[in-house]
């Protein structure tokens, strides 16, 4: 039996595993999830000891000599005090200098989020898609206005955002169980040709 | 009408696990039992494939492949995935890799081992780059620091080689030629190109999510942030059947790998993308998943093939052939392939048109979609039928 064979069906025995939940809760079930964390934190750990702590902290400190880093390091293992229940504010430093990324990002979220997004909605409406993006814009955007009642003529025009955001929760709903279908798909995929049929040629040829 | 309403209340009451056998009955059996289907494709992922040609053997131009996810959504990202690596390798386009999550590094390697098995010539730091893991701290410098200089931005690949000395950085420096970033994620796809890269840099952005996402990243789409978007894998199968109408594609007689011809132009084998040759009746015999073992030719295509292959492979191959209204056609299933040279025997397969399994999952996966969407449609609505009669008969008590 080949390796990729061999590692194929103890894929195979944790698939199954986990489809077992279909039925009920059961040992395997649970023993599977909790190898999935396991692994997966394992794995991020030695990844990220290789690729982040040696090149970014070690080499440049140990071995370049760029004591400089050594002060934004500490800063980092500020983190770990938030464990202490005395120092735990010094843990606000390294997350206030993480905001930062996100003051940096504003202006240009804005600009992709916002200000591109409305510069399109103001096209002029020239075909049926612009005016019923048109009329799902302004009637979406009343419908979260909650200064006026929606009682007479005003509740019934945003009433039809109501109907534009469920024609949207379908097509959210649609994709979603398409989504979900394609990841059975796969899991089935690879029970079927990884290896029902690579048993099957293993050992009958 | 009594009888019928028992149906639909015995439906309401079934076990749900019942259903779960008739979904995982209604994905097992086309799987096992693959048929033909076309699939029509969209603009979103028309769009993709046209960008990515049009970099075909050009030095400096080159595609950024992101892999922001981990194995969970490996089933509808992978397939895109290998369909556009393909498509880079076949037309030779020099193709960067990376991923900000650690999960996302083995991916990488899985997906260029996979596609490279069929193209021995590819070579890594030459034809593509894998950056491997990179940590999601340095998501922004990277991001921005991409569109001043990527060899000072990602200063070694996954190999741990400098950047600046790969041959592939040959014509590459920044955004300026490294023009298409495609992300493929599960969650928030194309955030910190879309924010960080395209308004300060123009790089051009595509993403491939999985359906779950998708609703959320066509507004983006719609505005033309997105140059073009892959959903799910109905999008991974619409790229794959791009890739065998065009860029796989081959003539008889027409060498397999690019060239340089007699005026010192680089050729690219495959063709230029074209909604006409879509509509052609004879692209279905193009997108067959099912297994194809004859290469079909008319009189003068035999010729030429003939001609471009070793004379020692042309006697087997005028014995082998067999002509049927006119054309010729060899089985490839009836020729041993220790007594043909490789070249011809690559050739020949590649004209079959028979698609190795890798490259058309999506395709076959979209057999068992179908049909499983089809059996959930009834269930929705025998589910509502019941509901409403109960509730009916609920309201008469």
């Amino acid at each position: 039996m080949s390796f990729e064979l061999f590692s194929n069906l103890v894929g195979a025995f944790f698939t199954l595993c986990i489809f077992s939940f279909l039925y009920k809760d059961n040992p395997f079930y649970q023993m599977s999830e909790q190898l999935l964390v396991g692994i997966s934190l394992g794995y991020s750990l030695v990844l990220t000891y290789e690729r982040v702590f040696i090149p970014y902290f070690y080499q440049p400190i140990f071995l370049k000599h760029e004591w400089i880093l050594i002060i934004p390091s500490i800063i980092g293992l500020f983190y770990l005090f938030r464990f202490s229940s005395k120092l735990s504010w010094l843990s606000r430093y390294p997350i206030a200098f993480s905001m930062m990324s996100v003051g940096a990002s504003v202006a240009l979220a804005m600009h992709t989020s916002i200000l591109v997004q409305m510069r399109q909605a103001m096209v002029p409406i020239e075909n049926i898609n612009l005016a019923l993006i048109f009329i799902g814009t302004i009637t979406v955007l009343l419908y979260f206005f909650f200064s006026k009642a929606h009682t007479g003529v005003y509740g019934q025009f945003v009433n039809i955002g109501k109907w534009f955001m469920m024609v949207g929760f379908g097509a959210s709903f649609g994709l979603t169980v398409m989504a979900r279908i394609s990841l059975l798909i796969g899991r089935i995929q690879f029970l079927v040709n990884d290896v029902f049929l690579a048993l099957k040629q293993a050992f009958f040829g | 009408m009594a009888e019928k309403k028992s149906f639909f209340v015995w439906m309401q009451s079934l076990d749900r696990r019942w259903i779960y056998l008739v979904v995982a009955l209604a994905i097992i059996i086309p799987l096992l039992i693959p048929y033909n289907s076309d699939n029509v494709t969209t603009p979103p992922t028309e769009n993709v494939y046209q960008m990515v040609d049009s970099f075909a053997g050009r030095e400096d131009r080159a595609v950024l492949l992101s892999f922001y996810h981990d194995a969970s959504v490996m089933p509808e990202l992978y397939p895109m995935q290998i369909a556009i690596i393909r498509h880079c390798f076949e037309r030779n386009i020099k193709v960067f890799f990376l991923s900000f999550l650690p999960t996302g590094a083995p991916i990488i390697d899985m997906a260029i081992n996979t596609v490279k098995e069929e193209y021995p010539n590819i070579k890594s730091g030459v034809d593509y780059c894998n950056f491997g893991y990179i940590p999601a701290a340095l998501i922004v410098p990277t991001v921005i620091g991409m569109g001043d200089n990527i060899a000072t931005a990602v200063p070694t690949d996954a190999e741990g080689r400098k950047t600046e000395n790969l041959p592939i950085m040959k014509g590459i420096t920044n955004y300026n030629e490294m023009n298409l970033v495609i992300e493929f994620s599960g969650s928030t796809a194309g955030a910190y190109w879309l924010i960080y890269a395209r308004p300060k840099f123009g790089t051009n952005i595509a993403v491939g999510v999985t359906a779950v996402m998708a609703a959320d990243e066509y507004p983006y789409l719609q505005t033309g942030q997105y140059i073009g978007l892959l959903c799910g894998l109905k999008g991974a199968a619409e790229y794959e059947k791009l890739v065998d109408v065009f860029a796989a594609y081959r003539t008889p007689g027409e060498p397999l790998q690019p060239y340089i011809d007699e005026n010192g132009n680089k050729i690219v084998p495959g063709r230029a993308f074209s909604k006409d040759i879509l509509k052609q009746p004879e692209i279905k015999d193009l997108i067959k998943i099912t297994t194809q073992t004859e290469a079909k030719f008319t009189p003068e295509e035999f010729e030429l093939f003939l001609k471009s292959c070793p004379e020692k492979d042309q006697p087997l191959l005028q014995l082998a052939k067999q002509t049927v209204e006119g054309n010729i056609i060899i089985d490839v299933s009836k020729l041993d392939q220790d007594q043909l040279s490789p070249i011809t025997w690559d050739t020949l397969n590649r004209l079959t048109r028979n698609t190795q399994y890798k490259f058309k999952v999506a395709r076959v996966g979209m057999n068992a979609q179908s049909v499983a969407h089809i059996i959930m449609i009834i269930f929705i609505i025998l589910g509502n039928i019941g509901y409403f009669l109960q509730k009916a008969q609920t309201t008469k008590k």
